[in-house]
């Protein structure tokens, strides 16, 4: 899982957004700058390739509304 | 970096600021409440306290997983890894909360299996490379992150993986609230909501806070434009005579939250009857466990564990950290005998437990007591 330097890991409320590379099923390949990470994306599982996501501790928990302030 | 530098806009930040100190009443102090450990990172993290007036004073919540987890809990989870044929997989931080019998990295010293992973999705896929071992995933966290339990349980059901279950210690975010708000003598007047646990769980499941305690709560992201509008919209609140629960994060919490996350809790856990906090004790319905039809995932079903409840040691004041009774420099072993590279307390572990942040960047500024009247 890619993490902003610094956060914890375990905190359950820690979660970072990030874009989605390419859907695979049930999975996605997220970026967070040059680093890729595959996510379970059962609980979003509308996402598609360009979306962002917030993830945290493999999965992706909802999607992220770019437009809302 | 689009979606951080536009909330750490420094211009952005001191007008929020000026606009803080526009709507407190001198002399008159608020004590706001961040719930979650991110929240109390952020703010030691980027000097947020300097750009408070002396009227909004933050107090630090329970919202940090490792840190309300009993020594009792540890040590249930020290007996799984010294199991002979077990690897007992958990979060990074995990491994350096003291037990009664010392940590599970001081185990892994000793011999026993431990690993670090990121995912409860990586210690299934460690069960599935490695049959020969029965692979127990030690669960922590709020309801950010047991959808990610939730769904590991589901996939090892699926796969009819017979070498892998969960130690199920999630925790719920709404007992300990309401067991800070019925803490004689703890005054909190308002709440900064944990920003991710609420894309799970809504901003609905907040509504008791102002209906039954007449606080207000806004949901908060993590950055810091995010937490000072947060503060902002709580004085707006209450000059404004309002006490509601209000959504600063809108661009990843809605009302209801995540419902297919929910279902997929609801689906493999379900409430214990009570579960032990640090600094709060035995609170009812306050965690999950894992339910009877996926009984043979659940290491609680598969092991025999101690099950003892341990005090925590008496210099330890990490309770009254929690609780937002003291703050982490009050506390006497503060930075003496209790370091991040030694924790005496679990608040001084995770990077997220108050002691541990503001060992790391608060310390070498005065308290904001200090600059009450200064």
């Amino acid at each position: 899982m890619i993490l902003e330097p610094e956060r914890c890991i375990t905190c359950g409320d820690v979660a970072v957004a990030a874009r989605v590379r390419e859907v695979d099923g049930l999975e996605a390949v997220i970026a967070v700058g040059d680093l890729t990470e595959r996510v379970a994306i059962e609980l979003v599982p509308e996402a598609r390739a360009g979306d962002l996501l917030l993830c945290h501790a493999g999965i992706a928990l909802e999607r992220v509304e770019e437009h809302a302030a | 970096m689009r979606f951080v530098d536009e909330y750490r806009d420094p211009e952005l930040a001191r007008s929020l600021a000026a606009e803080i100190r526009s709507l407190v009443t001198p002399g008159e102090v608020v004590r706001v409440m961040e719930i979650c450990g991110g929240h109390t990172h952020a703010i030691y993290r980027h000097g947020l306290e300097e750009l408070l007036p002396p009227e909004v004073e933050l107090v630090h919540g329970p919202g940090c997983p490792v840190c309300v987890i009993p020594m009792g809990r540890v040590d249930d989870a020290l007996a799984i890894a010294e199991t002979e044929g077990v690897t007992l997989a958990t979060f990074g931080d995990m491994l350096r909360v003291p037990g009664g019998r010392g940590s599970l990295l001081e185990a892994n010293a000793r011999g026993a299996d431990v690993r670090m992973v990121y995912s409860p999705l990586d210690a299934l896929e460690l069960a599935r490379r490695e049959p020969e071992r029965h692979v127990c995933f030690f669960a922590i966290g709020f309801e950010t992150t047991a959808p990610a339990t939730a769904v590991t349980l589901l996939r090892a059901r699926a796969a009819g993986l017979p070498n892998f279950s969960v130690f199920c210690n999630h925790v719920l975010i709404e007992p300990p609230l309401r067991a800070i708000l019925e803490t004689p003598g703890v005054r909190i007047d308002a709440f900064v909501g944990p920003g991710h646990v609420s894309s799970v769980i809504g901003t609905d499941a907040y509504r008791f806070i102002p209906e039954e305690y007449g606080r207000p709560i806004v949901v908060a992201a993590f950055e810091p434009v995010d937490l000072l509008q947060s503060i902002a919209m709580l004085l707006r609140q209450r000059l404004e005579g309002r006490c509601e629960v209000e959504n600063q994060y809108t661009r990843v919490v809605r009302r209801e939250g995540n419902t297919r996350a929910l279902a997929a809790i609801a689906e493999t856990m379900e409430p214990r009857e009570d579960f032990e906090w640090r600094g709060l004790g035995l609170l009812p319905r306050s965690a999950l466990r894992i339910r009877d039809e996926l009984a043979s995932l659940d290491a609680e079903h598969l092991f025999t564990l101690p099950g003892a409840r341990i005090e925590d040691p008496k210099a330890c004041r990490c309770g009254e950290v929690l609780t937002g009774q003291i703050k982490p420099w009050e506390c006497s072993v503060f930075g003496t005998a209790c370091t991040p590279e030694r924790p005496l307390g679990t608040c001084m572990v995770s990077s997220e437990g108050a002691c541990a942040a503001f060992f790391s960047y608060g310390r070498l500024t005065l308290p904001p007591e200090a600059r009450v009247g200064a």
